[in-house]
């Protein structure tokens, strides 16, 4: 590799590493609406269940836990703000912890992954989602945009979380 | 059992009160164990989910580990999933395809109809030890299909599952009827649990009188994502199907996708739901077809199997473990022989409402939970009121409680034969 590609791959690697980071945080102070606008015009949010292949299911053909399009996404912090979500009043305490974070461009897109695990606390229980993000993000004047996040959770089932009533 | 925890019925004076005790107390759920789960018929899975002769899933029934199989005779087979040597259970996997199955520990082999095949150092046991019937993989006591849905009991004895179902059997033909190929579990299970009662979740699941202070934000988001122009209200009845099981039938302003269609769906999709709701007509005559297609069904099947006909299909089981505990599966079913088209928004209306992270179920488990907190107090504060409706002339409102007093006549009786 030469010294100009390893720079490259480098700023790469920043670069998505950090808005990942900033997406995580966001979501940890309950920023939804800034959340919301790292999404691209057309983009989805997917987390398939457990007992698929999470990386290679389709969610117009397998049943997943949660299926949103671009309105869908909105519609959800739109709820997500709103005390008649009861799950989420009061709201819970998350932490996303992100890393392992592995970057790649090809063209426009550029397709990223990394581990996470969200703790979520409320009401005295302590619920923590394991698994891999995969994302595709895009470039719009100038900065990223999510054009798919796809939350993969590396568990068998769900349990004994109830819910996934937290943005993952 | 102690009387303290037996509801209190007078039916002239409306009166339908449940012990909060019998939500938290051990000794109730030990008896549950036993004169519920022990006895009555219990879903093991759906005929689509073994397509193919060798085809197996694996699946915990009432805490007993099951094998789910269908043998080269096409004939399927309810198997208790543990070695007879030493217990192991013989299949790890959650599902796939196999003659037979080898059991890791000391490697004895099962054909998929349970039969011992292969018993490794056969020298130490006398000549005809793999045909002892006691050491062949054990099937449930009892085992039977209605439609495609699958039922075990552990019982020996008792009534025939067609028998069990009474009216929830026309039910469950309603749905199975909205395909003239037969209906099929779609991939991906939504597997979860709650920390509650799962007696709770049997109310809940028929549950029409929480949906406007529960389920404000989705009624909210129906009107945001889809716009005003469907504006159908809730509004139906409430059915005893007969043995506990209980439905409630109603109109709803979801889009369903074999009719109640939706701006989201588009123009095409209009002409496809029209198409199929004529050939649902043409198929089983206008009243039939009008009612599988318009309305919407939330029915339990006692004690523990809940078929929703709503904006989706949903078969979901719940199990308790604990007082306080059940474990929650869910399954989509739909027609096999859907469009793509329509497979996809069949699954985007199934994750809008229902499952872990849909837009109302969560709130239903925050309900549920809630409930189970509140019932800490169940000797100070003793009762539940399900009385909604009991006065009301003219049949029961789908939002009245009709539901649960069917769940809990049943409850009480089994648990009352049980014995003392």
């Amino acid at each position: 590799m030469t010294r100009e590609a390893d720079i490259d791959a480098m700023l790469l690697q920043h670069r998505v590493q950090s808005f990942l980071f900033h997406e995580a945080d966001l979501l940890d102070r309950w920023e939804l609406n800034e959340w919301e606008a790292l999404f691209a015009d057309e983009a989805s949010y997917l987390v398939p269940p457990t007992d698929v292949d999470g990386d290679f299911a389709d969610p117009s053909k397998s049943l997943f836990y949660i299926f949103d399009d671009r309105t869908r996404i909105h519609e959800r912090v739109v709820r997500l703000e709103k005390k008649g979500a009861h799950s989420e009043f009061p709201r819970s305490k998350t932490r996303h912890l992100v890393s392992n974070v592995l970057a790649e461009q090809d063209g426009e897109t550029i397709t990223a992954t990394a581990s996470f695990a969200v703790w979520r606390s409320k009401d005295g229980n302590t619920d923590i989602f394991v698994g891999h993000y995969a994302y595709q993000l895009i470039e719009v004047d100038g900065a990223l945009r999510i054009a798919e996040k796809k939350c993969v959770l590396d568990m068998d089932a769900l349990r004994p979380h109830a819910r996934i009533s937290i943005l993952l | 059992m102690d009387q303290s925890l037996r509801p209190v019925v007078d039916e002239t004076r409306g009166i339908y009160r449940v012990p909060r005790r019998a939500f938290v107390d051990q000794s109730v759920f030990e008896r549950e164990c036993r004169a519920i789960f022990d006895k009555c018929w219990l879903y093991l899975g759906h005929a689509s989910e073994l397509p193919n002769p060798g085809d197996f899933v694996t699946r915990k029934v009432a805490g007993r580990p099951m094998l789910f199989t269908r043998d080269k005779e096409d004939k399927y087979h309810a198997l208790i999933n543990t070695c007879p040597h030493r217990g192991a259970v013989v299949c790890r996997e959650r599902k796939g395809s196999s003659p037979a199955f080898q059991c890791m520990y000391h490697g004895w082999v099962f054909a998929n109809t349970g039969r011992l095949m292969v018993v490794p150092g056969h020298a130490g046991y006398p000549a005809d030890y793999k045909e002892d019937p006691g050491k062949q993989l054990s099937h449930a006591p009892r085992f039977d299909r209605f439609g495609d849905f699958f039922f075990v009991s552990f019982a020996a004895d008792g009534e025939d599952l067609a028998t069990y179902l009474a009216g929830a059997g026309d039910y469950l033909k309603l749905v199975s009827e909205q395909s003239a190929k037969g209906m099929t579990i779609v991939g991906g299970t939504q597997e979860y649990s709650i920390r509650g009662n799962w007696k709770l979740l049997a109310e809940n699941s028929v549950d029409g009188y929480h949906a406007a202070s529960t389920h404000s934000t989705y009624l909210e988001y129906l009107k945001n994502a889809n716009g005003s122009t469907h504006d159908t209200r809730l509004a139906g009845f409430g059915h005893d199907l007969g043995n506990g099981h209980a439905v409630i039938e109603y109109f709803a302003p979801w889009g369903r996708p074999i009719a109640n269609w939706i701006p989201l769906w588009g123009e095409e999709g209009k002409r496809e739901i029209e198409a199929i709701q004529q050939d649902l007509t043409a198929r089983l005559g206008q009243e039939r077809a009008d009612r599988i297609a318009k309305q919407s069904r939330n029915m339990i099947i006692f004690p523990n199997l809940v078929i929703n006909d709503v904006m989706a299909i949903t078969v979901r089981t719940f199990w308790p473990t604990a007082p306080d505990y059940m474990e929650v599966n869910a399954w989509a079913l739909a027609p096999a022989e859907e469009s793509e088209w329509l497979r996809k928004f069949r699954l985007f209306n199934f994750t809008e409402f229902l499952g872990p992270g849909g837009f109302a179920t969560p709130d239903d488990v925050e309900a549920i939970e809630k409930c189970q907190v509140g019932y800490q107090a169940s000797r100070e504060a003793q009762y539940n009121d399900i009385s909604r409706g009991m006065l009301r002339e003219g049949g029961s409102a789908y939002d009245d409680e009709l539901q649960m007093r069917c769940f809990w006549n049943e409850w009480d009786r089994r648990v009352q034969e049980y014995g003392a």
